[in-house]
């Protein structure tokens, strides 16, 4: 069915405009586990989220199959969502950008290529695992998937806006034991090149970081000079460039209040929004149908200016900086790609500089021990000692504790060892003066 | 809702290619969220979620699909799409439904869909009014949300038998955030339950839980940071239960115990907490945020003793994982919706009562962490290394609870951890929260009496404990 009926009955419910964001993603994955097939799946999914303006409000609704019943739906719920509304905040439903820099990041070779093609790597990563260290005991999955995804948005100002993309990722988990202590390895590749899956380079990153960790235990509580991995950079780093949202300034919830054009962050450190990179997080347009464009959010440790979405930017009198990205039921202000600038030094070098102190490979439980709105945050963490300037031995069991703000004050040196997360971040190590560490 | 008929030629589409088990779950359901920001209604949102998953098995291979395309089409082109993973002659082929039915244990008495979004902005204004009654000026900023959902599921499995089951359940928090100079702290309060509108308005006391929310936050910003390093710790009941939740809950579950991935895997019979803790999942609580009268695979709901005195009993087990186990489901499996393939979780999970009151505990402490108010945590079920955040805590001097700290976060071996429980409270109370793993965000309760550990690991930036 087409979207003029919903718009037709949004006109005579006196919805005066109205938007669909329409979202559809094909997926399919498949896992072994003890070299067969273990779970395989296959998906289909659609959902459309609806937006109107009902005398001056906005009204939300969403719904994941499409006839009349469910666009009469949709529209009897955003008059009565909006009638509820009480903020006086102006609503908006774009009429489009002066221009677009329209990326296209859909390979249709992927979809082309057998399956039994994209398998034989999956076995072939398996039995890589398997084959890496005596001391792996378990292969707990290897897992292959596929997504092609497309936003429409469409709505009653005249605008059309279709992206599509693809991708594959190919993951894999092992458990490494040796005495009494059992550590697990990850990691995942994503590309939608399928001449770039290097299943042999997979296996290596995923082996050593289950390898590398056993025999660690906790180092003294105390502070430490520190090197932190690229992991736990990207870890942080949306945490701390989410302060540069408009709508968390303009609601006194922000660290950066005051901040644009000051330091908030060490020289060394310069971060850019880049949504118009060609890779899978590309994004040439926002929730609102807003042209995205690349920009730094942080130059040299000096801030450059506050995220937008358009409402937010109306109240500041500014223009949206392509930010409003839906979230929470409504249009919030969020970040595309990010990328942290890379330095020169390698992470060997970084070691020799600190001398003595921790290397930091990966957090974990930042959803409990992060603290969004102070910054303040106690990780679970493992890592090595940095002694003499060279990687230690393994830690076990010790927390990382600090803020998040200061951290990034405290940067010394940024490592030119750059990765790509799918969190949609590009950072490299970064060597700090000091965190805390509990251990003993 | 489709169709018996459809359900039945589904079903043999399914099985055409040697599955040995075909399910098809059907959903409809819908929400209604809305939020009030510094008193006023700021969203107000809702939509409805409606379609099928799909899932066949063969032996230990599960495949899953779904669909928002509900026409016969649709569901004969996912059948289609799945049932090419296997390549053998048809094993069963289904001839009719049978209706299971069981008891409902969380009936809503007046449905939500009759309750005006007017009525439950009333509600959270209540609890506002409190907030902004004498408004201490470092509250910068307060959010309070009411959310919904009425979910109606209806199972249709190869074992010639069909139920359906629907629930309804809602949620109201407070969410407070305080500021001075020295930065921000925020405090959380979301009571929630399968019961009606009128739990929040008799059973809960909206202004005093939006009283505790502005104190918490206001007596945080003001705490010392938390010192580090290991020293005894003494959780507090209700939402402490998700330190056992994290720590030993997540181990006990069958996707990661049916393939020897858990510390506990293979260890029935065994010691594997200190004598006095004992632990139940329990899915049949009446009325309770995380009760399920039948699972998501047709399974009823069952009271699961998992440790007793210290041994391991049980653990949370679904059909398909049980295959490697040699043994059913014990009603454990769930998913968030249609969209997941779904697998063995949590209910309702909690320590039970031991011979301790509170106040002995504390009393019996020399020098610790008392905790009180928890973020969550995760874990690594394989190492059972788990992690948990606490959002209020009290240092314990001479076996009274002093000054409070902000910024714990408690660490360790799931299995080493239950071992040094040495005191178990008399006060169990449980606390409501989202669970989230392979099969979606799902509602559970965690729960636990008081407890004392003896020695845990403290991350904190306050220095030593001294």
């Amino acid at each position: 069915m087409k979207y003029d009926k919903f718009f037709a009955l949004a006109k005579e419910a006196g919805i005066q405009e109205a938007e669909l964001y329409i979202s559809q993603k094909y997926e399919i994955s498949v896992s072994l586990f003890h070299g067969e097939v273990d779970n395989n799946s296959v998906s289909n999914g659609f959902t459309i989220l609806a937006r109107g303006s009902y005398n001056g409000k906005f009204g939300m609704a969403s719904c994941d199959v499409w006839n009349a019943e469910k666009a009469a739906f949709l529209v009897k719920e955003i008059v009565a969502n909006a009638k509820v509304i009480e903020n006086e905040d102006p609503v908006f439903i774009f009429k489009g950008s002066e221009k677009y820099n329209k990326i296209n990041y859909f390979n249709k070779n992927l979809a082309l290529i057998p399956l039994e093609d994209k398998l034989a790597k999956l076995y072939e990563l398996e039995k890589a695992l398997r084959d890496y260290d005596k001391r792996i005991v378990e292969v707990q999955t290897v897992e292959y998937s596929e997504n092609a995804n497309s936003i429409t948005l469409i709505n009653t100002n005249g605008l059309k806006l279709v992206q599509k993309s693809n991708h594959y990722s190919y993951v894999g988990v092992v458990a490494a034991k040796e005495g009494n202590q059992a550590k697990t390895g990850f990691e995942v590749m994503f590309d939608n090149d399928f001449s770039k899956a290097d299943m042999k380079l997979l296996a290596k990153k995923i082996g050593e970081k289950a390898i590398q960790q056993l025999g660690g235990e906790a180092c003294d509580s105390n502070t430490y000079k520190a090197v932190l991995s690229p992991d736990v950079v990207s870890d942080l780093v949306r945490f701390y460039v989410g302060h540069a949202s408009a709508e968390e300034v303009q609601k006194r919830s922000s660290l950066f209040i005051g901040k644009v054009n000051q330091k908030v962050a060490s020289s060394k450190v310069t971060i850019e929004e880049k949504p118009l990179s060609r890779n899978l997080f590309a994004r040439w347009f926002d929730d609102e149908g807003v042209a995205t464009k690349n920009k730094f959010i942080i130059k040299n440790g000096v801030l450059q200016g506050y995220l937008y979405n358009l409402t937010t930017a109306h109240k500041d009198g500014v223009a949206s900086t392509g930010n409003g990205y839906i979230g929470g039921g409504k249009m919030d202000v969020d970040l595309g790609f990010l990328a942290v600038r890379p330095g020169k030094k390698s992470q060997d070098e970084l070691f020799a500089e600190i001398g003595d102190g921790v290397y930091i490979t990966e957090v974990s439980g930042l959803h409990s021990g992060m603290n969004p709105q102070s910054g303040n945050f106690s990780l679970q963490s493992t890592g090595f000692l940095i002694k003499d300037g060279k990687k230690g031995r393994g830690l076990d069991l010790i927390t990382v504790s600090g803020n998040i703000v200061d951290l990034f004050k405290d940067i010394q040196a940024v490592g030119s060892d750059v990765k790509v997360f799918p969190s949609a971040v590009s950072c490299s190590s970064v060597m700090i003066k000091k965190i805390i560490v509990s251990g003993k | 809702m489709i169709s018996k008929k459809l359900a039945i030629d589904v079903l043999n589409e399914s099985l055409a290619t040697g599955a040995d088990y075909a399910e098809i779950f059907f959903e409809d359901s819908t929400y209604y969220a809305t939020s009030l920001e510094n008193g006023k209604v700021e969203t107000s949102s809702s939509g409805s979620a409606c379609g099928v998953g799909l899932r066949l098995l063969k032996e230990n291979q599960c495949v899953y699909g779904y669909t928002n395309d509900l026409s016969k089409k649709g569901l004969f082109d996912l059948a289609n799409s799945l049932n090419k993973s296997f390549h053998s002659e048809r094993l069963i082929t289904v001839k009719k439904l049978d209706m299971i039915r069981s008891k409902n244990r969380n009936p809503v008495a007046n449905s939500y869909d009759g309750i005006r979004r007017e009525e439950k902005i009333a509600l959270l204004k209540e609890g506002i009014a409190e907030i902004e009654k004498g408004k201490d000026p470092r509250i910068v900023r307060h959010l309070a949300h009411f959310i919904n959902n009425h979910r109606f599921v209806a199972i249709f499995n190869s074992k010639e038998k069909w139920f359906k089951r629907e629930s309804e359940f809602g949620r109201l928090v407070f969410n407070v955030i305080a500021a001075d100079q020295n930065g921000f702290e925020t405090a959380f309060e979301g009571p929630g339950c399968q019961q009606d509108i009128s739990y929040f308005k008799t059973k809960i006391d909206v202004v005093k839980l939006a009283r505790k929310t502005v104190d918490t936050a206001l007596k945080m910003l003001t705490a010392k940071e938390c010192p580090s390093g290991k020293m005894p710790v003494v959780i507090g009941n209700g939402w402490g239960g998700v330190l056992f939740h994290e720590a030993c809950g997540h181990a006990l579950e069958a996707s990661s115990v049916a393939k020897g991935l858990s510390c506990f895997s293979n260890k029935i019979g065994e010691m594997i907490a200190s004598p006095i803790v004992s632990a139940v999942d329990d899915s049949t609580i009446p009325q309770a945020w995380g009760s399920i009268d039948i699972d998501d695979e047709g399974n009823l709901g069952e009271k699961r003793i998992l440790i007793k005195n210290g041994k391991l009993m049980d653990y949370m087990v679904d059909d398909f994982n049980g295959r490697r186990m040699g043994r059913s489901g014990n009603g454990a499996c769930r998913r968030q919706n249609y969209r997941y393939c779904p697998t063995s979780r949590m209910s309702n999970t909690y320590i039970a009562n031991g011979k301790s009151t509170p106040e002995e505990i504390i009393a019996a402490t020399k020098l610790g962490l008392y905790t009180v108010g928890f973020n969550g945590g995760s874990v690594d079920p394989s190492t059972g290394e788990f992690n948990f955040g606490c959002s209020e805590a009290y240092i314990i001097r001479d076996g009274k609870i002093c000054e409070p700290v902000k910024g714990a976060t408690l660490i360790g071996h799931g299995d080493e951890i239950l071992k040094k429980i040495d005191m178990v409270g008399n006060d169990l109370d449980l606390g409501q929260g989202m669970c989230g793993a392979s099969s979606g965000s799902i509602r559970t309760n965690v729960g636990q009496p008081t407890i004392r550990i003896s020695e845990v690991t403290v991350g904190g930036r306050g220095g030593e404990l001294k």
